[in-house]
């Protein structure tokens, strides 16, 4: 249960108002949303989920594919350990991973053919290989969308720390992220600018003045049906009105309010914490969460970079998630997944005093947890030198079909476009049995 | 000549060019291979022509198989086939033969792709098939390679445009292949097609087109290293041809678009009203709000011409400047980050840089020089030594100089940026800002939509090392910067960045320090050989340099080889220099370029009206790299002149420009509006000439002084990052975080309250809640009470007024005349009837300000809020509805701040339209 400020202003009047015309005094304020949320449930259950986005491509050989019998110039510089799962073993930079093993599924021998970035990264996040003559959404901007009515209106349905590559696509903007354009600092209050009511308005006030806006702001009227940037804007209008002149918001952005030993494990950088405020958010109501941690590009100085910086963070922060969400019961009903946009050639570069690795997305690992994953487990394989998928291996397509299907949405369902054309969720995927239990 | 050529399908409009059959006799082009394999011959294939086409045709040199970086199953191809050698080795290679000359059945080329276990990529082709005879008669002569390389003259393709009638429809294209030598080929079936929108149109791998939904779109032919688009088109309406209605084309950019669209059946929406064309224009061409003021004039002006005389006049305001030096800021990439500690002053190099594109962008210096100047700039001028020229920066930046950095011929910051040193990353950032290419994919592979190979790119290269930027001088000045050095009273451990501080402070206190340089060593630099190589000596200079494939630079004897590369970028004929810069012009009025997106000329990627970016392109040369005519010439078109209200025929047209397309306001345009909007009389009077305060004119990424605490809404609106090479570094996107600043962020909620602002003017005017408390009472009263009354204040003003004046009180003479206007023209709308205000407002819309602004005039006090947002009047039922909520607040200063914040939060407010 969400803990609630109760010296904030404006939102303890509005919402004691709400409840008191309700008749609901004697409910608590948490209970009283809980209990408008539930009467709007009422088609089939739809997960929260948290995607992480490993920006920049990260080595697989390096972190959960290890082959410690490949030759040297494939097999790098890194050992593998154990991991609490029983024959599985991943690199020796990652020791939190490895004690929560079981809360994660690793999927290898993932496989695409797009090595650059942006085409890579607008594939993993969507689930669909890009197109030249449209733009999918991405699973934030389809969930939103799926989820609608079914979110507190109070809180923003989907929030990018602090910037995403999932943009609404031909969904339109309405469906696009809160970026908090920000990252949380260790032990500091944090919260996004605006979210809060400022400058010595009222209540009041702020509600006569969103009357004149809405009566005032009619001039595209006629093109709310045929432009997504109207409709959007008319819908941000109402999201930034319920968020702000609620405390929701503002408590569930907030990070100082969890307790120190709680908020430990996540650490002290900006990954971690940014961790912390996703499990906080979607705590409190938030549906759709994307974190980032970027720099992987490591076409130079592979081990160096992972060995000092990439994978020690990505090690705290993501088995604090892992763990913060289980104790806060909250790992049943949030699906998590993390991938990058590829993975990195086998063999290592010999450019430059310290080598790297380039581009390879024929073969890569993603992560998967929550809801029905089946954690502890490996699916899928690349072949001796993870240069490619052992067998058929698993397209990012597939995945996404089972990351929709362990959300509760069914990615063969069909968008029109605003040309009129269908188009499905995801195209090519089909779901990954093995990896839901 | 093959019958598919022409395969006249009924119902289609073909438009062939018939000329194409007399200048091609039939009996010179040779049949295709399908034909020619398709029985027993003695035909050697070639290896260039035919067998790496075809690998093409059969997916086997693409990213998912062999043509991947790592090859596949121990065979590697070059992307799509371009590196005939590689490619030719590959086959050969020790590790795994793909050819066996001895026994040709048994090479692998042959037998894995017809056998679909043995073959990951499944069966490819047949035994029977006219492939495998093509490639085992080939090996069966013993492989050759093609050496030397045949040289493709063009590819004709037939037809160039295909119009489709309905859904279903089918079009067989015809390719034919003509090498240098005469030699004309039918390659239909060895060609690669796409279509870049394959709902509009479908292309097989036979080349067979087949008409889907109705809109325009592409499909591309790839065969060696050319590539070409061909139009396809299926009208949206039945107003085609003769149905078309009469549209009138008064510039020759309208006859162009509406050529095109006649041709879909598109009619272009009507021509917006003046207010709408005002604010437009304004946003777009100078990055401002209109003034209420200038709204009215314009509103009044019954100059035919009045819209040419406002582009005229904006074209003249620093703003035009100040906002398009940004945008060129961003394409060349005046990035603070990346230029931190290139110079001794800190924050100064993006200041010089901005400062340097200025001052030729307001001097309308023509873009050719402009770019010249970045591109073969320099710090030492010819005759000067290295002595005097730090001697004359150090004055420059202790402000002693009469000269300014502007005043040097070229902007040398361009070549000292952080990520900027290298010749490749140098190439790529030259060919995206000036050439509106991205060649970065050619860095490592052919370019998969263009014809530039890997090797075109290490060639390209070569014109970007030469130039050193030195931090110190110490490295290309050594004798000069010791005997500056040693006249410096320094502590000697000192290095780096520490060295340079104390330079720094010592150039401060007066004394000549040693400055950075961007010196060019003479001819090409290559970069020395690394690892096993090492020892090696360096390749010897060449005589020529290629330039992505289109011709070779001569640079024998010439000293710095970026001249030739800037002779050659702004020849008549270049096929990039003013192409890129027209068309992004074009895209900053329309939110989408005629090549989209407009930093992505390529040939797969062809503009949406061709003729329409041609005729831009060579009247821009033609005008002598003018940038004020292209402005004049798109501005001034009825195209861009059009409204955003669409009819039946284009509401869903995006991009052939038959209705003005809604774009959010730009980073900078919306921080500034929301400024602008809030700002007091006194800020709008000196709104010209305070541009340097304003966001459209900050230098770097890092925003500095006074415009510092606007780095957060910059952020949030999108303002380009310029570290990527890439004009989607700036994001035109909405979110709601740009809501949730604009509704309650308290950098807008200071801006409606600041004391120089325009709400707290009023609240000093009106003294706050008193005055409406008189209003109310004052509304009560019967019309002779009310002009009895105010008669009665005009003669104690008056009274005051002439003691005043006596005085000599200047500043109580302002107030008091001010009061007396406001109560004359009170005093005129109560004696008319009071319903007719509103009427009366909008006939009199040259009223200048001081004739109708009143201390008690909340209706005059809507109408400007509404001229200083929304650059128009209120309608009739918006100004009731705005009195309902002035009358509902408690204070004037309380409404007004309401209207104001309602306002800048409409989505008329925070677009262009």
């Amino acid at each position: 249960m969400p803990r609630f400020n109760r010296n904030c202003d404006g939102m303890l009047r509005r919402d004691a108002l709400k409840v008191g015309v309700l008749g609901t005094g004697g409910l608590s304020l948490g209970q009283f949303l809980k209990a408008t949320e539930a009467n709007e449930d009422n088609g089939q259950p739809i997960r929260s989920a948290i995607f992480v986005d490993l920006a920049g491509g990260p080595s697989h050989l390096d972190t959960f594919d290890p082959k410690p019998n490949a030759p040297r110039e494939i097999r790098g510089k890194f050992a593998s350990v154990k991991t609490k799962v029983a024959g599985v073993e991943i690199s020796e930079h990652l020791p939190k991973l490895a004690k929560c093993a079981d809360k994660f599924a690793i999927v290898r021998g993932v496989s695409h053919t797009l090595a650059a970035h942006r085409l890579g990264s607008e594939y993993i996040n969507t689930g669909n290989r890009p197109l030249a003559s449209l733009e999918y959404p991405g699973y934030g901007a389809v969930v939103t969308k799926e989820s609608e009515g079914r979110n507190p209106p109070t809180l923003p349905p989907f929030v990018s720390i602090p910037s995403g590559g999932q943009r609404p696509g031909f969904l339109g903007v309405k469906y696009g992220p809160l970026n908090t354009n920000r990252v949380p600092q260790a032990g500091s209050p944090f919260s996004v600018r605006g979210i809060s009511m400022q400058g010595g308005m009222t209540l009041r006030e702020f509600e006569n003045r969103h009357k004149l806006l809405k009566d005032l702001d009619s001039t595209f009227a006629s093109l709310e049906q045929e432009s997504q940037l109207v409709e959007g804007l008319d819908d941000f209008n109402r999201k930034a009105f319920n968020m702000i002149t609620s405390a929701k918001a503002r408590e569930a952005f907030d990070i100082s309010k969890e307790t120190p030993s709680f908020a430990k494990p996540f650490g002290d950088q900006a990954f971690g914490n940014s961790c912390l405020l996703a499990t906080r958010l979607i705590e409190s109501g938030v549906r759709f969460v994307t974190l980032r941690l970027g720099g992987w590009d490591t076409h130079q100085s592979n081990f160096e970079r992972l060995a000092e910086n990439l994978l020690p963070n990505l090690d705290t922060g993501l088995s604090a998630l892992f763990n913060g969400l289980e104790q806060k019961g909250l790992l049943d009903s949030t699906a998590v997944f993390v991938s990058g946009e590829f993975g990195r050639t086998p063999k290592i570069n010999q450019r430059g005093t310290q080598p790297g690795r380039d581009h390879y997305p024929r073969c890569m690992f993603m992560l998967m947890a929550g809801g029905d994953v089946q954690g502890g487990q490996v699916v899928g394989e690349s072949d001796e030198t993870a240069a490619g998928p052992k067998g058929d291996g698993f397209a990012p397509d597939d995945v996404a079909a089972t990351f929709y299907r362990n959300i509760g949405i069914d990615f063969t369902k069909e968008y029109d476009t605003d040309t009129g054309r269908p188009i499905t969720i995801v195209r090519d995927g089909s779901v990954i049995r093995q990896l839901l239990g | 000549m093959n019958s598919n050529t022409t395969s006249m399908v009924s119902g289609l409009l073909l438009s062939l060019a018939l000329g194409w059959f007399t200048q091609l006799p039939a009996q010179e082009t040779q049949l295709d291979v399908t034909n020619r394999f398709a029985v027993e011959t003695d035909e050697i294939p070639d290896f260039q022509k035919h067998v790496v086409p075809l690998f093409g045709r059969l997916g086997c040199n693409g990213r998912a198989c062999h043509g991947s970086f790592q090859g596949q199953g121990g065979f590697q191809l070059s992307l799509f086939g371009y590196d005939f050698d590689a490619d030719h080795q590959a086959l050969f290679s020790e590790e795994s033969p793909r050819v066996d000359l001895d026994v040709v059945d048994e090479s692998l080329i042959l037998f894995k792709p017809t056998d679909e276990d043995e073959h990951e990529g499944g069966e490819r082709f047949s035994k029977e098939g006219w492939e495998y005879r093509l490639l085992s008669q080939w090996i069966a002569a013993g492989a050759p390679k093609a050496e030397p390389l045949h040289r493709l003259e063009h590819l004709r393709v037939e037809p160039q445009q295909i119009t489709f009638a309905q859904a279903g429809d089918e079009v067989q294209l015809s390719v034919v292949a003509v090498w240098e030598d005469g030699t004309r080929e039918d390659v239909t079936p060895l060609c690669r097609f796409r279509s870049n929108d394959d709902q509009l149109a479908a292309i097989d791998e036979n080349g067979r087109v087949t008409a889907g939904e109705p809109g325009a779109t592409h499909v591309v032919v790839f065969y060696d290293k050319e590539v070409q688009p061909i139009s396809v088109l299926r009208p949206v309406s039945e107003k085609v041809g003769k149905q078309y209605p009469a549209v009138p084309t008064p510039t020759r950019v309208d006859e162009l678009v509406v050529e095109q669209l006649s041709q879909m059946g598109i009619v272009p929406s009507e021509l917006a009203d003046d207010a709408t064309f005002l604010r437009r224009v304004s946003l777009d061409l100078t990055g401002t709000l209109p003034t209420p003021q200038e709204v009215e004039q314009f509103l009044a002006s019954d100059l035919e011409d009045k819209r040419s005389r406002k582009v005229e006049e904006l074209l003249e305001s620093p703003a035009y400047a100040a906002w398009w030096t940004t945008k060129l800021c961003d394409y060349t990439g005046n990035n603070s980050q990346q230029l931190t500690n290139t110079l001794p002053v800190r924050g100064q190099a993006e200041k010089d840089w901005y400062n340097w594109i200025y001052k030729r962008v307001d001097d309308n210096t023509p873009y050719d020089e402009l770019v010249s100047g970045i591109v073969t700039a320099k710090s030492l001028s010819p005759s000067q030594s290295y002595e005097d020229f730090s001697d004359e920066m150090c004055s420059i930046y202790r402000g002693e100089s009469d000269k300014n950095y502007s005043d040097l011929p070229g902007l040398t910051h361009y070549w000292t940026r952080r990520d900027f040193r290298d010749a490749e990353s140098r190439a790529i950032n030259f060919a995206y800002a000036f050439m509106g290419v991205r060649i970065q994919c050619a860095q490592c592979h052919k370019h998969p939509f263009d014809q530039w190979s890997k090797q075109d790119f290490d060639e390209f290269t070569k014109f970007f090392g030469s130039v050193v930027f030195d931090q110190t001088g110490r490295q290309t000045h050594a004798k000069e910067f010791a005997v500056l050095l040693g006249e410096l009273d320094l502590d000697g451990e000192a290095r780096g960045n520490q060295l340079r501080r104390q330079f720094g402070e010592l150039m401060k206190k007066g004394e000549t320090v040693p400055m950075p340089v961007v010196a060019v060593r003479p001819g090409v630099t290559t970069p020395r050989p690394q690892g096993r190589n090492r020892n090696r000596n360096r390749p010897p200079q060449p005589k020529s340099i290629g330039i992505l494939g289109q011709e070779e630079v001569a640079i024998q004897g010439v000293r710095d080889v970026r001249e030739p590369l800037m002779n050659w970028l702004k020849r008549e004929d270049n096929p990039y220099f003013a192409k890129a810069f027209v068309n992004r012009v074009w895209a900053s009025y329309f939110g989408v370029g005629i090549v989209e997106p407009a930093d992505d000329l390529n040939l797969a990627n062809p503009p949406s009206n061709a003729r329409l970016l041609d005729h831009l392109e060579k009247g821009f040369v033609k005008s002598g790299f003018d940038m004020k005519w292209l402005h004049r010439e798109i501005a001034n078109s009825r195209t861009y002149q059009l409204d955003w209200r669409t009819n039946e025929t284009n509401a869903l047209d995006k991009r052939h420009f038959s209705h003005a397309y809604l774009k959010r306001m730009p980073a900078e345009v919306m921080v500034d509006a929301v400024a602008t909007a809030t700002t007091n009389s006194k800020g709008l009077e000196s709104l010209a000439d305070n541009w340097q305060e304003r966001t459209i004119a900050a230098a770097g990424t890092q925003l500095q002084g006074p415009l510092r605490n606007r780095q957060f809404s910059l952020e949030v609106f999108g303002r380009s990052t310029r570290e990527s090479n890439c004009d989607c570094d700036r994001s035109d996107e909405a979110t709601l975080l740009q809501t949730v600043y604009l509704q309650n962020d308290q950098d807008v909620h200071a801006l409606l309250k600041r004391p120089s602002g325009w709400i707290f003017e009023i609240a000093r005017q009106s003294t706050a809640s008193k005055t409406t408390e008189r209003e109310r009472q004052f509304n009560q009263l019967p019309k002779e009470k009310k002009i009895a009354l105010l008669q009665n204040r005009l003669e104690q003003i008056s009274k005051t007024l002439r003691r005043a004046s006596e005085k000599g009180s200047e500043t109580q003479v302002k107030q008091l005349r001010r009061q007396q206007s406001m109560l004359k023209s009170r005093l005129k709308q109560v004696r008319m009837d009071e319903e007719r205000v509103a009427n009366q407002d909008r006939r009199n819309r040259n009223m200048g300000p001081e004739k109708s602004s009143g201390e008690l005039d909340i209706n005059q006090l809507i109408s400007e809020a509404y001229l200083r947002t929304l650059s128009r009047f209120p309608e009739v039922d918006e100004r009731t509805r705005c009195q309902a909520f002035f009358d509902e607040s408690e204070t004037v200063a309380e409404g007004l701040e309401g209207l104001v914040w309602a306002l800048i939060n409409t989505k008329e407010f925070r677009l262009i339209h």
